[in-house]
């Protein structure tokens, strides 16, 4: 029973997935989301808004800090996990 | 492991490599570089100083209470800061900030400097862990 319900999950996660790759563009067009006015906004206005000579670092920090935010309590989330499942008890 | 040559190396290297890591960091706004790959160079050495100097003498110098602490208070500091941030500009307040300064100076760009600092101490801290938790099973 618990392997059918397996299979019927993983296979509505794959059908689900499927259907959301139907939406993206097509192979080759020119106006996709990679090529829109956003990258250029990013060159030219990102030292003057940020106060970073280092646009990657002004990127990730302030325009999309949550993004990094979530990364950090990815990295905190999985360091709490290792430690429940590997860390050894103390003997007395 | 009780040899005098690495002891000595490695107890004259671990510094330099920690200055780079901090360095790293610091200069994360103005240059290639940034938290996570200047906390991996801190951790690096923190990984070096247990495979050399031994479990019990590492512990001491680098207590799990006190390092657990540090990444749970950094989190924390950085959603706050963070959304102290994007309420303030997103919503046209403007309340008080750091100022941005002159680009190129280390004290610029407002709130990035701390940031970066925060996603350092999480990321070498946590390296630190997995390698402990894998190896030993102790921290």
């Amino acid at each position: 029973m618990r392997k059918v319900i397996a299979v019927l999950i993983t296979l509505g996660i794959t059908i689900i997935l499927l259907i959301g790759s139907m939406d993206l563009p097509q192979f080759g067009i020119e106006d996709t989301p990679t090529n829109n006015d956003v990258t250029k906004y990013y060159i030219e206005n990102a030292t003057k808004e940020t106060g970073a000579t280092n646009i990657i670092t002004g990127v990730i920090l302030d325009y999309r800090a949550f993004d990094t935010f979530v990364e950090s309590s990815v990295l905190f989330t999985s360091a709490i996990v290792v430690m429940i499942v590997l860390k050894k008890e103390k003997s007395k | 492991m009780k040899d005098k040559i690495l002891n000595t190396v490695v107890g004259n290297l671990i510094p330099f490599i920690q200055i780079f890591g901090i360095y790293v960091i610091l200069h994360g706004h103005l240059s290639p570089g940034g938290g996570f790959a200047g906390g991996t160079i801190i951790g690096v050495s923190f990984i070096l100083y247990r495979i050399v100097f031994g479990k019990e003498f590492s512990q001491k110098k680098l207590k799990f209470s006190v390092l657990l602490r540090f990444v749970t208070i950094g989190v924390c500091i950085y959603g706050i800061m963070k959304g102290y941030i994007f309420i303030s500009g997103g919503n046209d307040l403007h309340f008080p900030q750091p100022p941005l300064g002159t680009p190129g100076n280390i004290m610029s760009g407002g709130f990035l400097l701390p940031l970066n600092i925060i996603v350092g101490t999480v990321v070498a801290v946590t390296m630190y862990f997995f390698y402990c938790l894998f190896e030993e099973g102790e921290i």
